[in-house]
């Protein structure tokens, strides 16, 4: 029963595990040729790990009856040495990252949504998370006046406080260059002139763009 | 530990190169040096030909790199600035060196992102 019960339990436990692959299989093909060996040494390192637990499962349901502390001892040279050159981060897991990196992609995603919303133009939602460490995602938009900024920048306080709470700082008054700074989220809101004047999305060309589910060419 | 008359390098492409601090803004007491994040007025002491900025030209600077050692986790090897307008925008478009993660905290976060490493 016990053993039937673990065996049930890791094949329950597979398809999630194998779940998260394909997203990250996917970001790394649609990053282009330049970062593609990180990202696909990265996406091959789930599958030993995969591999650990699916094979310490079976053979702990299958060694149920023999002597246990051997038999673990020696499983664990043979991973030891079949895995033993893959360093892991000692920190968050990789799940809690992927939950963290979902949460303020959710999070950019909603506010470049209400930018869109107050009839913003150019709307360019980049992950820099790979190019700087302060931050995560950089929102860069277009618009056309003070009043409207203010609109902007206003809304997307008020979400930021409500629906995540997160407080922004910068600034405060609407600015040829407004800056909201919430942490995880950065948003640029600049007018035309600047922000051709500036030109920060080549800056960070390396950056990951991130499909919008909206249109964001407003003309 | 910048005072008036100090000498400073302009760390982005704004034009100047070396600036002369003339006040250090928000000394309030009767004695307060500038260091990372603060604000200064400074002159141009030296600019390069063809670019908007010019010799003599009384400018706003914040403070980016610093040389002295006072609770600062970097020590860099000179003094240097980036020139800013009234409200805050940077005159360049681009930040040079490394810039320290402090001036997040003290809302110069358009200089950090302009730069090109922040420690």
């Amino acid at each position: 029963m016990g053993g039937a019960a673990i065996s049930s339990h890791g094949l329950a436990c597979a398809p999630p595990a194998a779940v998260p692959l394909n997203p990250r299989a996917r970001r790394a093909s649609a990053a282009g040729h330049r970062s593609s060996p990180r990202l696909l040494l990265r996406s091959d390192l789930p599958p030993p790990a995969v591999l650990c637990r699916a094979r310490s499962q079976s053979s702990s349901s299958s060694n149920v009856n023999f002597g246990r502390g051997d038999d673990a001892d020696k499983l664990l040279e043979d991973l030891l040495k079949q895995h033993g050159e893959v360093v892991y981060s000692s920190g968050a897991s990789p799940a809690a990252e992927a939950d963290d990196d979902a949460e303020c992609l959710s999070f950019a995603v909603s506010l470049a949504k209400a930018a869109s919303e107050i009839k913003a133009a150019d709307i360019r939602v980049l992950c820099v998370k790979r190019l700087v460490y302060w931050t995560r995602f950089f929102i860069i938009l277009t618009a056309f006046s003070n009043a409207q900024i203010d609109a902007i920048s206003s809304k997307m306080r008020d979400i930021g406080e409500k629906q995540f709470s997160k407080v922004a700082s910068g600034d405060t008054k609407p600015n040829s260059w407004t800056l909201l700074d919430f942490g995880d989220v950065v948003v640029h809101i600049f007018l035309p002139q600047q922000r051709a004047f500036y030109n920060l999305e080549e800056f960070y060309g390396n950056a990951t763009p991130i499909e919008l589910p909206f249109d964001t060419q407003w003309q | 530990m910048i005072q008036p008359q100090t000498l400073l390098n302009v760390a982005d492409n704004s034009g100047a190169r070396k600036l002369m601090c003339i006040r250090v803004i928000g000394a309030a007491g009767n004695q307060r040096y500038a260091r990372i994040g603060d604000v200064i007025v400074a002159v141009i002491k030296d600019a390069v030909p063809q670019m908007p900025l010019e010799r003599s030209e009384v400018i706003r600077a914040v403070i980016v790199q610093f040389k002295c050692e006072d609770g600062i986790i970097i020590r860099y090897d000179d003094n240097a600035a980036v020139i800013i307008d009234q409200k805050g925008n940077p005159k360049g478009t681009r930040v040079f060196g490394a810039i320290a993660e402090e001036l997040r905290e003290l809302n110069f976060t358009k200089i950090v992102s302009l730069a090109p490493e922040v420690l």
